[in-house]
């Protein structure tokens, strides 16, 4: 085996020991490194911004455990800048395993100790609802004959805040956090081409080149890209959390990565060369 | 310190087995595989039987009896299992093929077809020779890439007009190389909260 | 007549809910609309019924090895224990998944294995970054470079050296990625159209199954 094939023949075990150091060391020692926000976790942003005072947003929780350690950031901070901005909130989840997520996020967001929020008033939880995009039109089109009970039981003549829900238009904005791409495309479909309603989406970093097509057509007013929007987020609403921390794990990892291609690609073209001049 | 939770040790357990496998097939890879799967099946479960509870009996409590059409309609979808009445569970898909398939087409050619082609027919020129140039570049990886997807006439990817699908090849291979940066962010970002679990919440090294 | 049960009115069924779900949305007739609102709510309850069949197949290949000792048959009989202990402690409190019993035993058991399980991929990216992700044609030469720029703009140390990198990933998603994407997207979108109502039409019968 020449040098230049022993450079491309690491065993994989060692790869892999390197990477996990490589997340280890950022995790206890981190680096502090600046974020630069990006233009569509801006316009996410600055969407739920200007939203006036009780306006009323549907959100969705469209990822499962697969998805928590970056979406689940991205939730977080987006329900702070909702509850800092006194919106309603009817939360409701699409994913299988939604509703076990939504006791996760509030544990961290807190809103009525940080808030003075009051559940059934200001925010309320729907619980699991089947169907993906049946579901969206469902409580879309008419949440009264679609829903009886909140995620608790509560009957929904109980809850205020679902009183004030007259139809589609009462909606101020959709928001949706998703790994699927069905949801992701459904909430566009269900509430932006349907009732041509304001949406802003989250997904994982790897469906966004696919579902930007909605941001640059004005479907979509703004994305959270994943944790790089997750962080942006907590930037901006200045809530520092796992998102921000997650950035300096990402610069050692994604460094490794780098070195490695560069190695990958350096004993490719150094065995070609040689075999090359060995040939003449 | 050290967490004393049961549940997080239990979730420790399965976070390092599960890992394991990307060093090694395992024993312990597959009993936590087993149990992933089980438990996820399980939960299907409780959360199928809630929705019907909520979305089907409470109709029906509250007095509304066209709700026992889909409960009738949903347990008819077992009988596929049936050797020889298999061709009743025909019924219950075809009514969620039919909404999901009529759902999902008004949005797509709304969504995807009209606004994507009235995004694509704007003004090329910006106000800035960057945004004029960007326009273009956007506006000729549209119409390459979909050129490349013409099968119905072999003459588009031969000849003199061949180089513009070979331009959308090299847009989109370009733009899937972009799709892969995004996709190692991704993948590197989601194990990141296991190691911030085991070391924050677990070992309790860091807060 | 049996043609007629077993193959024509399913295709009735899905070509009239799926024209009422069309005209729903081109239209404002009342009728439609109510009677659209009345399927809407019916399919939530009928995909409920559909969550069921996952574990009815785990049942019928699980149990089979479990009956005739097959590989890891151990294994099995764990898998459909851990099965009937959700669901036991799901549906026995009353409260599903709103009950402490079941958060505990998800965010012992299913979360942690849930997310392990997806972001354990990580690893093989690292590997095939190394091993796979090499400069052979002019092809793979765009797939590369594109790469290479995103992932410098999406690790944070390097923007934070030069904001350059920064603004080329950010470049590349605006023109590139766009532009590609938003082709592959009008393409997707014209095949689900033309599929969708392929369906509707009863020309597209492969979701009824076995014949």
């Amino acid at each position: 085996m020449s040098a230049w094939e022993k450079l491309a023949a690491l065993p994989r075990e060692i790869v892999l020991t390197i990477v996990l150091i490589a997340m280890i060391v950022p995790a206890i020692r981190p680096f502090g490194l600046p974020i630069m926000v990006g233009k569509m976790s801006k316009d996410w942003y600055n969407t739920v911004d200007s939203l006036p005072e009780g306006s009323i947003v549907l959100f969705d929780i469209g990822f499962g455990s697969g998805g928590y350690p970056t979406l689940g950031p991205c939730a977080v901070a987006a329900l702070h800048q909702m509850f800092e901005k006194h919106l309603k909130i009817v939360i409701m989840a699409t994913a299988l395993e939604g509703s076990m997520m939504y006791p996760l996020i509030m544990e961290k967001v807190k809103p009525e100790k940080n808030y003075g929020a009051e559940y059934g008033k200001d925010y309320v939880f729907l619980g699991y609802i089947a169907g993906e995009q049946t579901a969206m039109a469902a409580v879309l089109g008419d949440i009264h004959t679609a829903v009886k009970e909140d995620y608790y039981g509560t009957p929904i003549e109980q809850i205020p805040l679902l009183q004030e829900i007259t139809g589609p238009e009462s909606f101020a904005l959709v928001a949706y956090l998703t790994t699927s791409g069905g949801i992701a495309e459904g909430w566009v479909y269900q509430a932006y081409s349907r009732y041509k309603l304001p949406v802003v989406g989250g997904f994982l970093s790897m469906m966004t080149p696919s579902l930007k097509p909605y941001y640059d057509a004005g479907a979509l007013k703004g994305i959270l890209d994943g944790i790089k929007g997750a962080a942006d987020m907590e930037y901006m609403t200045r809530h520092p959390g796992d998102a921000m921390r997650a950035t300096d794990i990402l610069s050692a990892t994604q460094t490794i990565v780098l070195i490695f291609i560069v190695i990958g690609n350096i004993s490719y073209w150094g065995s070609r060369l040689s075999k090359r001049e060995g040939e003449k | 310190m050290v967490s004393t939770d049961v549940g997080v040790w239990i979730a420790a357990f399965f976070t390092i087995v599960a890992t394991s496998y990307a060093f090694r097939d395992n024993i312990f890879f597959r009993f936590a595989e087993y149990t992933f799967i089980g438990a996820a099946a399980g939960h299907a479960i409780v959360m199928g039987v809630k929705n019907i509870i909520l979305y089907g009996w409470t109709h029906i409590a509250g007095g509304e009896p066209s709700y026992w059409i889909p409960i009738i309609l949903g347990i008819l979808i077992y009988t596929r299992y049936h050797p020889k009445y298999y061709w009743i569970y025909r019924y219950p898909i075809a009514f969620l093929v039919g909404i999901g398939v009529g759902i999902s087409i008004r949005g797509a050619i709304h969504a995807d077809f009209i606004k994507q082609i009235a995004a694509t027919a704007k003004p090329l020129i910006a106000t800035t020779p960057l945004g004029t140039l960007n326009n273009i570049i956007v506006f000729v990886g549209t119409v390459t890439a979909l050129t490349h997807f013409i099968f119905t006439y072999e003459g588009i990817h031969k000849g003199a007009a061949g180089w513009i699908p070979k331009i959308g090849r090299w847009m989109m291979l370009a733009a899937f190389g972009g799709a892969f940066g995004n996709t190692i962010m991704t993948r590197f970002s989601m194990y990141q909260g296991r190691i911030i679990f085991l070391l924050r919440d677990w070992l309790g090294i860091i807060h | 007549m049996s043609e007629v049960v077993r193959k024509y009115i399913p295709l009735l069924i899905t070509f009239i809910v799926g024209v009422i779900a069309v005209l729903d949305f081109y239209t404002t007739v009342p009728a439609i609309r109510g009677t659209f609102t009345v399927l809407k709510n019916w399919g939530i309850v009928v995909t409920a019924f559909a969550l069921g069949v996952g574990a009815v197949n785990l049942f019928k290949v699980h149990g089979k090895r479990i009956a005739e000792r097959g590989e890891l048959w151990p294994l099995s009989g764990w898998l459909l224990f851990m099965l009937i202990v959700f669901v036991v402690v799901g549906l026995s409190t009353g409260k599903f998944d709103a009950s402490w019993q079941y958060k505990w035993i998800y965010n012992a058991i299913m979360l942690p294995l849930g997310a392990t399980m997806y972001s354990s991929l990580c690893f093989y990216m690292a590997i095939g970054a190394y091993k796979a992700l090499r400069i052979r044609n002019i092809d793979s030469l765009f797939l590369f470079l594109t790469a290479i720029f995103v992932v410098l703009g999406n690790t944070p140390m390097f923007p934070a050296a030069f904001p350059g990198f920064f603004y080329a990933r950010e470049w590349i998603f605006k023109t590139i990625i766009s532009g590609a994407y938003r082709g592959i997207r009008i393409g997707v979108g014209i095949g689900a159209v033309v599929l969708g109502i392929r369906t509707i039409l009863g020309l597209e019968r492969g979701y009824l199954g076995r014949a």
